[in-house]
């Protein structure tokens, strides 16, 4: 018995000092990466993973940073906000990273901000959305996807080609969906589009029918839908089988059309997905080599080329925070924050620079990414007919 | 009027299934006084048997769909077997408490083994709805009630047309009667426990190719089925049919005219108005409180 | 004895904080601490009146709401048409608002589900906290839904106008924490210690009998759910000012489950128990996280859930209690052979 407790102190001294072994190695830089790896959208996480892994993998192999390896830590916040908060505690405190990347929805990013404020560490924001990231005067803020208002704006110059007259929307009940919500109602009268039904539905709901039913109901012609791609798996087909007679339309940039042919089937004809990345057609990038170099890479390592529409925010992601370590000369939260006003980096969706957004002196970092649409057309993806 | 319509539709399609989670919960409950923490797990267990048969081994859906329940009444003789026997006579907090463990156990094991990343699974039924003026079904959920239906009715003449029912529902009125008179009890016992997860597995098979497979998927079918079972009153086999169909009914209205959002609360209101005011649940049958 | 050990362990909790050095194990502790608490307070019900609550984390989880709300301020539309403002309010003002809720909320469910036993009262609780769950989810003008409650104040002591602090530091939460749990922990063994504790034992053990000798049985079930619901409230509002985030899933399942765990591994219806099967269950994931993933973690709690339950149902603190006694015993009956002197085997009640 008493060895035994012995042995198992000395096993968790042991580690410990790994732990602190690993922490003193001076001969990387690294970078905190928080990302939900389980749970309910475990499959976005585990891309943009991905995608942050194809970026430090390129990086090192061109002689790193500063002459120095980029390390990424990654922790898993389990889809999760209290465990975003946790992750970013551990990444900030611990492992002493001076720059973070995360935490995918606004949800979690929301949750992990104050801890950012707390411990003066800027983090690089490669996926969430909502409005109120950039403009709560947090200036260790960087956000290189678009806002909901930025997409819904952007959607405007195609309600002609849609021909709307009157549109539904279904959201996933948190900030992102809401958000969404809020920005394209307010898009859509803005342009004379009558709005119908607004209905939400529990990120975690399978059985949609219930909302699906009041939308048939409403008479618009077209359905706006913001969740992940399970979930729009799930709308897809129960919308199908109640034959509710809208075109849909989703938004958020987390759709994988290539999961929805592949889950949904035919269930996922004639739907439009408003994308940040069409890896279909990476000539329609502006940096088009940049996101066939990307592509290539992500089939060489041979990961799911459904979440090459995710995947590419975790590159670009990395690639700015690199970027934003060489300009400042040295690995130091502060330096790194400073120069990331003047980082000007070539990535998958185009050019990533920051502008300010939010109240006068504590502006937090915006980007201004390009927006996509696909239609899924018998199985193909395809580019629309306008 | 038309929504009205596609509503009731609706929820007596789902009421099928849910009904079918129901009766399997309140049998155990009812014969072997065991709540039953794994009975979601079995739900999920046949959901990804299905999707294993179907998308991995690419056998013919329907004979999948027997597979996936054959496995499920494995899985639970073997619950039973292990982690019930041992424990026989203990009171009902020990056994929830294993039960429990089980769960735990269970549901980490199906995210280990499949990750986080949902399946889903497809059928022979033309993706094409079965229209009916303003309102439409898909063929396949069709078909899930219809196999429902034929699993509850299939498994009340189990209970009440053969010997081995009968052994059952002696061992219900009074086990050490029944233990007296010859009955084996621990076979039964083994025997309700298999049946119950097999019905539990079936729900999850049926519906698996309705909607996503998740390692967490029956955490939302476990809560709904205690809820049916408290409605039709802990123990009762024809509570919990009717049970099912209620619950679905207030779901798809309340989710359909008062609010999406509260769709799930609407059942645990259900519950607790039922013990609040008629703890036996809401039909008439002489049943201890456990 | 005991008494000497628990001071020295005290003692040991009181002079961490000095010679830790790593801020990230401090902040494991607080985490820890907190569910400590929280099993502590399960315990009353579990351990002493014998009634397998699974709904705790519903008060734990209405305590880190009212804390939160109050110390951010919130204002709401009520039912009756009218809008309610409340500003913000002072931390402990909030923090024990909350722990009041959170009693009430005790009082409410124990009314209602002590008039039924077994497996009713399991599925009554555990709705009861869904219930709870999907209010705070669903209730987006109040609770901020899924978009949780963000930038809580963290606890701070002031002096209007003279002096002010703000704890944002891991140091005195940790101490914060301390407190709490000491304070918790003196209740607790005061109640179960008195004739009220006595009573619930008897009723736990049988009872009919305990009826038959005239415990108003439901009137000291609803008493112990109401100093039990207001401790993890306590717990609650512990945890929103120092992780300062509260989001739906603080009333997830799970957590009820991990309290329910830390309580029958150390031992129900001990005073230690709890606070034993915490430490093990609140630091354990950290030692094995380098090891094993989150998955494979959760199913060795299971596992030994289920052997706990099955091969050493009292727990630990019991069976090692157990074990030390017999070691004393035979050692003083090989002094007494030598010496003639009568051991004292004073052998406490395993409630010591």
């Amino acid at each position: 018995m008493r060895r035994w407790i012995r042995s198992l102190l000395v096993t968790s001294a042991a580690a410990g000092i790994g732990l602190a072994s690993a922490a003193s190695a001076a001969d990387s830089i690294k970078v905190g990466v928080t990302q939900p790896l389980t749970g309910a959208v475990a499959a976005s996480g585990n891309y943009v993973t991905n995608g942050a892994k194809i970026a430090a993998a390129e990086i090192n192999a061109n002689g790193g940073v500063m002459g120095k390896k980029l390390e990424l830590v990654i922790e898993d916040n389990k889809s999760n906000p209290k465990e975003a908060v946790v992750t970013a505690e551990k990444l900030i405190v611990r492992d002493e990273v001076p720059v973070l990347m995360g935490a995918w929805s606004s949800t979690y990013t929301l949750a992990v901000m104050p801890k950012l404020m707390e411990y003066g560490v800027p983090m690089v924001v490669e996926t969430s959305s909502s409005g109120k990231i950039t403009t709560s005067g947090n200036p260790w803020v960087f956000r290189i996807s678009p806002t909901s208002e930025m997409e819904a704006k952007s959607f405007a110059g195609n309600i002609e080609d849609f021909g709307i007259e009157k549109a539904d929307m279904l959201v996933v009940n948190n900030d992102w969906g809401r958000g969404a919500a809020d920005e394209f109602s307010g898009m859509l009268e803005a342009n004379g589009v009558e709005v119908g039904v607004i209905e939400t539905m529990d990120a975690s709901a399978q059985d949609l029918s219930a909302q699906l039913s009041k939308i048939k109901e409403s008479g618009g012609d077209t359905l706006f839908v913001t969740s992940g791609v399970e979930q729009l798996t799930l709308v897809l087909k129960q919308a199908n089988s109640l034959r509710v007679p809208h075109r849909i339309i989703t938004t958020g940039g987390s759709q994988s059309p290539s999961q929805l042919i592949e889950q949904a089937g035919e269930a996922a004809s004639g739907s439009y997905h408003v994308l940040f990345f069409a890896p279909w057609f990476p000539e329609m990038a502006p940096n088009a080599d940049v996101a066939q170099r990307f592509v290539d890479q992500w089939n060489e390592n041979g990961y799911n080329a459904a979440g090459l529409t995710e995947g590419f925010r975790g590159y670009d992601g990395i690639k700015t925070i690199a970027a934003a370590i060489e300009k400042a000369g040295k690995a130091e939260p502060e330096a790194i924050r400073d120069a990331l006003w003047n980082v000007k980096v070539n990535g998958v969706n185009g050019d990533i620079s920051f502008i300010k957004q939010g109240p006068e002196g504590r502006e937090s970092g915006q980007n201004i990414p390009n927006v996509y649409i696909v239609k899924i057309e018998n199985g193909e993806i395809v580019k629309p007919e306008f | 009027m038309d929504q009205l319509l596609q509503h009731l539709i609706n929820a007596l399609i789902l009421g099928g299934t849910y009904a079918l989670l129901g009766i399997g919960l309140t049998m155990i409950f009812g014969i072997m006084n065991v709540v039953n923490f794994t009975h979601g797990e079995l739900y999920t267990f046949g959901a990804y048997m299905l999707f294993f048969v179907v998308m991995v081994l690419g056998l013919n859906f329907f004979v999948s769909l027997a597979v996936a329940v054959v496995l499920g009444i494995i899985l639970g003789a073997a619950i039973e077997f292990t982690l019930l026997r041992p424990i026989r006579g203990a009171n009902i907090d020990t056994t929830m408490l294993v039960m429990i463990g089980a769960w735990i156990v269970m549901q980490n094991s199906e995210q280990w083994i499949w990750s986080g990343i949902a399946k889903s699974v497809s059928t022979p039924f033309p993706s094409d709805p079965l229209v009916f003026g303003p309102i439409s079904v898909s063929y396949y959920r069709v078909f899930v009630f219809a196999a429902a239906i034929l699993l509850i009715v299939g498994a009340h003449m189990l209970i009440h047309r053969t010997k081995l029912g009968k052994a059952m529902r002696a061992t219900f009125q009074d086990s050490d009667t029944a233990a007296l008179m010859g009955i084996n009890i621990n076979r039964i016992y083994t025997a309700t426990f298999a049946l119950g997860s097999g019905l539990a597995a079936a729900a999850g098979a049926l519906l698996a190719p309705v909607f996503v497979v998740t390692p967490t998927m029956g955490n939302i079918a476990a809560l709904k089925a205690f809820a049916i079972v408290i409605l039709g009153g802990l123990g009762n086999f024809k509570g919990a049919t009717i049970g099912g169909f209620i619950l679905a009914l207030v779901e798809e209205f309340g989710a359909g005219y008062i609010s999406s959002g509260y769709r799930d609360a609407m059942g645990f209101l259900l519950i607790i108005a039922v013990l609040l005011f008629r703890p036996t649940g809401l039909f008439k049958q002489a049943e201890r409180i456990g | 004895m005991n008494r000497a050990l628990g001071l020295g362990f005290l003692a040991f909790l009181v002079s961490i904080p000095f010679w830790i050095g790593d801020q990230y194990l401090l902040h494991i502790l607080i985490n820890a601490g907190i569910f400590v608490i929280g099993a502590m307070s399960l315990n009353l019900l579990l351990g002493y009146t014998g009634q397998l609550s699974l709904g705790h984390v519903a008060f734990f989880g209405i305590g880190a709401y009212t804390s939160a709300l109050l110390s951010l301020g919130f204002d709401v539309t009520t039912f009756w048409g009218g809008e309610l403002v409340v500003g913000p309010q002072p931390v402990w003002l909030s923090f024990l608002a909350g722990i009041v809720l959170a009693g009430l909320a005790g009082w409410f469910i124990g009314r209602i589900s002590f008039k039924v036993r077994g497996a009713y009262f399991v599925i009554i609780t555990i709705s009861f906290a869904e219930v709870t769950k999907l209010v705070a989810l669903n209730w987006v003008d109040l609770t901020e839904g899924p978009m949780a409650l963000i930038s809580i104040p963290p606890f701070s002591v002031s002096i209007p106008g003279i002096w002010e602090a703000t704890f944002y530091g891991k140091t005195p939460n940790y101490y914060i924490m301390l407190a709490i749990g000491v304070v918790s922990y003196i209740v607790i063994k005061r109640l179960v210690n008195s004739r009220l504790g006595r009573a619930m034992v008897a009723l736990r053990e049988n009872e009919p009998l305990a009826m038959s000798v005239g415990i108003d049985v439901t009137r000291y079930l609803v008493l112990a759910a109401v100093v039990s619901a207001a401790i993890a409230g306590a717990a609650g509002g512990l945890y929103t000012h120092y992780v300062r985030i509260v989001d739906p899933d603080v009333f997830l399942f799970i957590y009820t489950v991990t309290m329910v765990i830390m309580v029958i591994t150390g031992g129900k219806g001990t005073l230690a128990g709890p606070i034993v099967g915490g430490i093990i269950f609140g630091v354990l994931p950290e030692i094995l996280r380098e090891f094993m993933g989150p998955e494979a973690q959760w199913v060795t709690y299971g596992a030994v859930m289920i052997a706990i339950v099955m091969f050493l149902p009292e727990g630990i603190v019991p069976a090692l209690t157990r074990f030390w006694e017999r070691r004393k015993e035979s050692r003083d009956a090989s002094d007494r052979m030598i010496t003639g002197r009568a051991a004292s085997s004073a052998t406490e009640t395993p409630s010591e």
